[in-house]
């Protein structure tokens, strides 16, 4: 009777992967057939099924990245920087999701200028955001057992080139290790406090207390990411570039 | 017997002559008012152009057949300069009056004539209620359907107003969408009154947020129509098309016309005729249509990417004059646009000529016509073009993208991908050959026209199947990670901890420490010689090399001897001067402890000492 119930799940998970594959196809033929919005339909349906079964893979993010050109091109911008922003989070290294987020991103109309992010500091958060988190984790260990082996070869040989060879690569497997546990450690922050958000609303005028009689101190436009520092009520304050203010949290939707 | 034969040739060319009129065409036709009231007669009439018999009329089912058939005859002969036209009808005639509402069809009559049978045209008679009883007596004489308009012999005073005539704007719709087609028209009704004409004043709204498409103004006719009750001769004064240019309310402002009317006056001189005939003025009245609001609605959203404003229903056909040319030989393609809807502001769809192509500017030819369902006929565009280059290309189909209103969606047409394949002319190919032997072809750099999105990932797609991941960055497994391997590490730090002592390279301090140690030493002996103190003194810079010796050789102390020395300084290549120094230093002063000599001799071994020290430090030992 078990080994039934098994049969019929295992056939059960089949049909419904070889469905979702259907699907997928299918969003695939409307969108070169030019109907977007319905393409965008069965996309977005795709990743709620996934996400239903909590398989947010690196796998979805082709989806992600699909769904991200389906929204381009029916106009709707902030969907699909949002869409293209969890394309990246799932697999960095797609390059055409990082294409077409940039693409997009020239079609906004802020132009953010932010002086505190001196080149060094864009240039780490770019080097942290080209992996995932689990290579980096991954990264991290890997390098930790090397700096180990470089250590224990270190006081165990005679022979001075195998002693050098393992002090200097020691040392570097040690740095390593440091800083892709640093990278590992910012992006699990990111994705557990998932601070970062896109303007989804047309324009959002952003104020400078928590309530609608506040001063208003700056304009933003849909599709710029900004990022979410605290939370009050229905309200949130988000900073984006050199400026801070708050506005209300069904302006934007976090990545 | 000559003049019987006469005549009978003579009668023989008459009717001859009226066979030859009558096989022209036979034109049998039936003739009856289009609106009839309930319960007044009307006229029904068949025609024909030839002398007929045998006269069917089919059954009157729906009305009352008061009199007829009555029959009569017209014919007309004239010259016009020598030339004879003549003609005939025969005319049957019916009275008949409606009984019931409604429309009615009234069949065929059949009739023979030529030896054949021919059959008239049905006849569609609406036929529409009384006026009301509420309408003055006049409304019994409005009765009798005519196409004139009645006059009226009731005071003038009373039959001039808003019932009795009035200008309605009709619109055939008032919610659709932008771009889609409205006929609007100002429909004059009247009832009692007799307009005889309009005067050019008249004020037409502007028409604002439309685009205004005149129809061609045909004939004034009237036609009777029931209308609130009443029925009232009407007929159109203006007729235009109209295509909304934006969505939301748009109001069209009221219209303006300006009738004269004849009315009967109580006319002060009376005679006889004036009795008579009654007596007429003219007067001018100012008729105003009403405005109306148009609810436009948006075109819904999906916009396809090559949408440019068409509304309607179209067609598309493409022709290709050529496939296979030669180079500098023109291709042309040919598109036409058929259908109906907002074809005038159908943009020109561009072909998308590959590199290598002389293209020129589309010729576009408009063959429209304007009827009151909307604009429709065709639009044709020719693209011309001469290809520079030998090669297959393929040029991209032309595609239009329109709204249709029927089915409410986007529709995209396409063109077919046409393949060409263009050979090298004969006129440029040895031309060309030869400049090419000469000239190395001009390099061209691939440059990027234009941005956009790269296309959607098609590579193969499965569901991920959900696999719970063993490690996760900050659980307690991830720092197991680091602390097992670290622990191995330590464990084995103190295993091997004895050799990692003996390993710990004590010789390469020493011989780090060595100049060190040994410039003290000799700090100390500079001391013991301001002194005198000589014992301390030679103590002192004898310790000062041997130990210095020890430490940069990584010789032990014991091992110190003169002889084994010299030899592992010969071992390292050390110039033999250098090595006797080295002999004579540790000789002096191990001598010279015990011997007496002067503060001279002291001050020189000590230079020497110092000096050997120096020199040692910058061999490579």
């Amino acid at each position: 009777m078990k080994h039934v119930l098994y049969i019929c799940i295992a056939v059960a998970a089949c049909l419904s992967s070889v469905a979702s594959a259907a699907t997928m196809e299918q969003g695939n033929s409307l969108y070169a057939n030019g109907e977007y919005t319905q393409a965008a339909e069965i996309y977005a349906h795709i990743i709620d099924s996934a996400a239903e079964q909590g398989a947010l893979t690196r796998q979805m993010a082709p989806v992600y990245y699909n769904l991200g050109n389906s929204y381009f091109r029916c106009q709707e911008l902030s969907q699909a920087i949002l869409a293209y922003e969890r394309c990246l989070r799932l697999d960095p290294r797609m390059k055409d999701a990082r294409y077409n987020l940039q693409f997009a991103q020239t079609q906004i109309i802020d132009n953010i200028a932010d002086t505190r992010n001196f080149f060094l500091r864009t240039w780490v958060t770019n080097l942290r955001n080209a992996l995932s988190e689990s290579i980096w984790m991954w990264m991290s260990i890997g390098m930790f057992s090397i700096f180990l082996i470089g250590a224990v070869l270190f006081a165990l040989t005679r022979e001075t080139w195998l002693r050098k060879t393992a002090f200097y690569l020691g040392l570097l497997a040690l740095v390593i290790s440091i800083s892709a546990f640093c990278n590992a450690t910012s992006l699990h922050h990111r994705d557990t406090l998932r601070a970062e958000a896109i303007i989804t609303q047309g324009i959002v005028n952003a104020k400078a207390s928590p309530d609608r009689s506040g001063t208003e101190l700056f304009t933003m436009h849909e599709g710029t990411k900004v990022t979410i520092r605290e939370c009050l009520g229905e309200w949130c304050n988000v900073q984006v570039g050199n400026n801070e203010g708050w506005i209300k949290l069904n302006c934007l939707e976090r990545i | 017997m000559k003049l019987r034969q006469y005549i009978f040739t003579l009668a023989l060319c008459i009717t001859h002559c009226v066979f030859c009129m009558a096989d022209d065409e036979v034109d049998f036709r039936a003739n009856a008012p289009k609106q009839v009231v309930v319960g007044s007669p009307f006229q029904l009439t068949y025609t024909i152009n030839t002398q007929a018999r045998d006269f069917r009329a089919p059954e009157f089912v729906d009305f009352d057949h008061l009199a007829g058939p009555y029959t009569s005859q017209s014919s007309s002969t004239s010259f016009v300069n020598g030339h004879r036209t003549s003609s005939f009808t025969l005319t049957y005639t019916f009275t008949l009056v409606g009984m019931k509402e409604g429309t009615f069809t009234i069949g065929p009559a059949t009739i023979k004539a030529n030896g054949s049978q021919h059959t008239s045209n049905g006849v569609r008679i609406t036929v529409l209620p009384p006026d009301e009883p509420v309408a003055s007596s006049q409304s019994q004489q409005q009765q009798r359907p005519s196409s004139r308009p009645q006059q009226s012999y009731e005071n003038p005073d009373n039959n001039v107003s808003r019932e009795n005539i009035f200008i309605r704007t009709v619109v055939n719709k008032t919610r659709v969408h932008e771009q889609e087609a409205i006929l609007l028209s100002y429909k004059l009704y009247f009832a009692g009154v007799d307009v005889a004409q309009f005067t050019n004043n008249t004020k037409l709204p502007e028409f604002a947020g439309f685009l205004k498409q005149e129809l061609d103004q045909e004939e004034i006719q009237t036609e009777l129509e029931h209308y609130n009750g009443r029925n009232y001769q009407t007929a159109t004064l203006y007729r235009t098309l109209l295509y909304p240019q934006h969505s939301g309310d748009i109001k069209i402002d009221p219209a303006q016309f300006e009738a004269v009317l004849r009315v009967q006056t109580r006319a002060q001189v009376r005679s006889i005729f004036d009795d008579f005939f009654g007596s007429y003025a003219n007067v001018q009245k100012m008729l105003t249509a009403p405005g109306v609001t148009i609810h436009v609605e948006e075109l819904p959203t999906g916009k396809p990417s090559d949408y440019n404003g068409g509304v309607g229903t179209f067609s598309l056909n493409s022709s290709i004059s050529s496939q296979e040319v030669k180079t500098n030989e023109a291709i042309t393609i040919r598109l036409e646009i058929k259908g109906s809807g907002n074809m005038k502001l159908l943009k020109t769809p561009a072909v998308d000529w590959p590199e290598g192509f002389e293209a020129y500017d589309p010729k576009v030819t408009n063959k429209f016509k304007t009827s009151t369902s909307g604009v429709s006929g065709t639009k044709t565009i020719e693209y011309l073009a001469i290809p520079r280059a030998a090669g297959q290309y393929a040029i991209p189909p032309v595609t239009l993208s329109y709204f249709d209103i029927q089915e409410g969606k986007y529709v995209r047409l396409s063109s077919p991908e046409y393949t060409l394949n263009i050979l090298r002319g004969t006129e440029d190919a040895d031309a060309s050959t030869v400049v090419q032997q000469f000239n190395q072809p001009t390099k061209e750099d691939i440059t990027q026209f234009g941005t956009d999105i790269r296309y959607i990932s098609v590579v193969p797609w499965q569901m991920p199947v959900v696999t719970k991941q063993m490690v996760a960055f900050g659980t307690p497994l991830f720092y197991m990670l680091y602390v097992i391997p670290l622990l191995i590490a330590i464990v084995l730090f103190i295993v091997f901890r004895k050799q990692i002592r003996e390993n710990a390279d004590i010789n390469r301090v020493r011989y780090k420490k060595a100049n060190k140690i040994a410039q003290k030493r000799l700090k100390t002996a500079k001391a013991y010689l301001t002194t005198g103190a000589k014992e301390h003194f030679y103590e002192e810079i004898e310790r000062a090399a041997r130990s210095y010796l020890s430490d940069r050789l990584s010789i032990a102390m014991a091992d110190m001897s003169k002889d084994n020395i010299a030899e592992i300084l010969r071992k390292k290549n050390i110039d033999n001067e250098l090595i006797s120094e080295v002999d004579k230093v540790l000789s002096t002063a191990e001598f010279a402890r015990y011997a007496p000599s002067s503060d001279t001799q002291m001050q020189q071994i000590f230079e020497q000492t110092a000096n050997l020290i120096d020199k040692l430090e910058n061999q490579k030992l």
